[in-house]
């Protein structure tokens, strides 16, 4: 693993995106679970102007239009394509609206997590030692735990909340960040231009912010591509179970929760289609990582 | 050795005091109990008396100070919800997840072993397309999501299995289990499989793995030259090299599974520790939630621990590295 990154960090001198191209960013599974992806993440930010009916408006959702099967039609005469949950919203649009809230706390998280993981892994292998040991210990200790307990701890200590969800989350992932930029920094630390650097006697904060952090990050962009499947799929977990998300912002956990009643008395729609959504969203971003990181590094996708 | 052991032991026995005076700290400063615990009718002078028989009244760290000490004798305080020592009902609950854990560590490797050596195996062939196709869908598929629509295809649409419940609970060698009757059986498929698809996927990438890795060595190509049979090769030779580094991970994963029940047991109402305590989250039952914790964060603790004494036992340079980091 060392080893490779090694590799992947000695080549990325010649240019990040070039390389992409030069690869086979052709290769079918590439293509279509990146066009998927984009579609998921154009869908959700432009949530407002997609979805057919607006789910939160309390003026135009009527409990009349409760449990339509799909393709029935709603008293206002749209079509319900997916059917209608319980309280009469459409579900097509409350999987929209749902996946707008579950990409922005995956996302936003990651982007937390990411800062925090590069300031520790940067911190511990710039000044190395003593602080090093005690950083990576603590990272250790956690990643001992599985992130979903973690979340929940954490969620149950904190309360519920699309903020707090975040912050939960962000807490779970930046070990992982920070085990893996270190890694990456150290063999940054070996090369010359790191020891001329030092012999210039650049500032500290000059090297790392300059020297070390553009040469580190590009471990990341993987990781960070995987994990945010992770904490999607984390978040509808704890959604599900009562502890993340309020059902007054649903997400795509929440909308399959709010489902669940509906189960036993043959409505499977709404709990069927919020979670059609999801794996197509969580397989896309895995499948996307995976092609990114055989295209990155070809020897790690034996 | 022995320095390497009493180092790691110290080591835990100090993040778990850490943990439980952060649980303890944060758990009490999310809502308040006593609002759960009254009828929202009551007098003030009632909400009070209940606050103060609760010792709600103290501050945090009078509070702690009585939980740790006693901790130290056994007691975790009593659940607010059921009037009962938390550590008693935990130790009830338990049974019923370990249980629900190792039916799926059963079936993950029943089904997953035999299929990640075939598609090590055959690396080219279709079913190891269909094998490693199915296997990246099984990560990426929301266990709970997967577990309501089993519930809807084999429950409500064909009506096979039971939705909830443990079932009827049988004694056979002083254990307790669903699985000594055909009741609790047909209760515990659902849940269990449920638990176990996330590790099939795991399993069959480990023992694929692990197989291409295995074949290409040497005494595979000895074994094969003295003409042994494919069969041979694969039970005699190749399963005992393989199946070391998964169990292994097993070991490691069972916490992880302990973990996991927890959804599982909100889905099928499984009355096991998960069910509980998610319960207990909700109704802000605070001394459950941290016995809880203290119990999940032991586990982990043990269960690294062993793992760490077993790498160091069999890997000198393991203990050596210890010393650096």
């Amino acid at each position: 693993m060392r080893e490779a990154k090694a590799i992947f960090a000695a080549r990325t001198d010649t240019g990040l995106f070039s390389w992409l191209v030069r690869s086979d960013m052709a290769r079918p599974t590439t293509l279509i679970s990146g066009t998927l992806l984009l579609l998921i993440v154009a869908s959700a930010t432009f949530a407002p102007l997609i979805a057919p009916t607006d789910p939160y408006d309390l003026a135009t959702v009527s409990v009349l239009d409760g449990r339509l099967a799909p393709g029935e039609e709603m008293i206002d005469g749209t079509v319900a394509w997916l059917g209608t949950d319980g309280a009469g919203r459409d579900v097509l649009s409350a999987i929209i609206f749902g996946l707008r809230t579950s990409l922005t706390v995956a996302v936003s998280s990651a982007l937390i997590a990411l800062t925090a993981g590069l300031v520790v892994g940067l911190t511990a292998a710039f000044y190395g030692g003593r602080i090093d040991a005690f950083l990576m210990r603590i990272v250790d200790i956690q990643l001992s735990f599985p992130a979903i307990l973690v979340a929940l701890v954490l969620l149950a200590l904190l309360g519920k909340g699309v903020d707090k969800v975040i912050v939960a989350l962000a807490i779970v992932q930046w070990a992982l960040y920070a085990r893996t930029v270190r890694a990456a920094a150290m063999v940054e630390k070996r090369k010359e231009y790191f020891e001329a650097a030092i012999c210039l006697e650049l500032s500290n904060a000059r090297i790392i912010w300059k020297h070390l952090l553009p040469n580190s990050v590009s471990s990341l962009i993987v990781l960070a591509t995987l994990q945010t499947a992770h904490s999607i799929s984390i978040e509808a977990t704890l959604s599900f179970l009562g502890v993340g998300v309020p059902i007054t912002e649903p997400s795509l956990g929440s909308l399959i929760s709010n489902g669940f009643d509906f189960i036993l008395s043959g409505a499977y729609w709404i709990t069927f289609f919020p979670g059609v959504m999801l794996l197509a969203t969580v397989a896309a971003i895995n499948v996307f990582g995976d092609q990114l990181r055989a295209m990155i590094n070809p020897r790690l996708s034996k | 050795m022995l320095a390497f052991v009493l180092r790691r032991v110290m080591q835990s026995v100090v993040v778990l005091f850490i943990m439980s005076l952060m649980v303890f700290s944060m758990v009490n400063l999310v809502g308040d109990p006593v609002d759960m615990l009254v009828n929202p009718e009551s007098l003030p002078e009632e909400v009070e008396r209940v606050r103060r028989d609760f010792g709600l009244d103290q501050p945090v760290h009078v509070q702690y100070w009585k939980f740790l000490v006693g901790a130290m004798s056994g007691d975790l305080g009593n659940s607010f919800i059921f009037g009962r020592p938390a550590l008693a009902l935990m130790v009830e609950r338990f049974p019923a997840t370990l249980e629900l854990a190792t039916s799926a560590l059963i079936i993950s490797v029943t089904f997953g072993l035999p299929l990640g050596v075939y598609a090590g195996l055959r690396p080219d062939g279709w079913g190891t397309r269909i094998i490693m196709g199915g296997s990246v869908l099984g990560i990426s598929i929301p266990t709970f999501w997967l577990g309501l629509m089993m519930i809807i295809v084999f429950s409500v649409l064909l009506g096979w299995l039971p939705v909830s419940g443990r079932g009827e609970t049988a004694r056979f060698l002083g254990i307790e289990s669903s699985a000594f009757t055909l009741d609790g059986l047909r209760h515990l498929i659902l849940p269990a499989t449920n638990l176990a698809l996330f590790k099939i996927a795991m399993v069959i990438r480990l023992a694929r793995a692990g197989t291409v890795e295995v074949m290409a060595l040497d005494f595979i190509r000895f074994a094969r030259a003295k003409g042994l049979s494919s069969r041979r090769i694969v039970f005699a030779h190749l399963m005992p090299n393989i199946l070391i580094p998964i169990v292994t991970v097993l070991g490691i994963e069972f916490g992880t599974l302990i973990a996991f029940a927890t959804v599982t047991e909100s889905i099928f109402a499984w009355p096991g520790l998960g069910k509980l305590v998610i319960d207990a989250i909700v109704n802000l039952d605070r001394p459950i939630v941290v016995a809880y914790l203290l119990f999940v964060v032991s586990l982990f603790l043990v269960l690294n621990l062993v793992v760490d004494i077993i790498y160091a036992v069999l890997d000198p340079r393991v203990r050596l590295q210890g010393e650096e980091t």
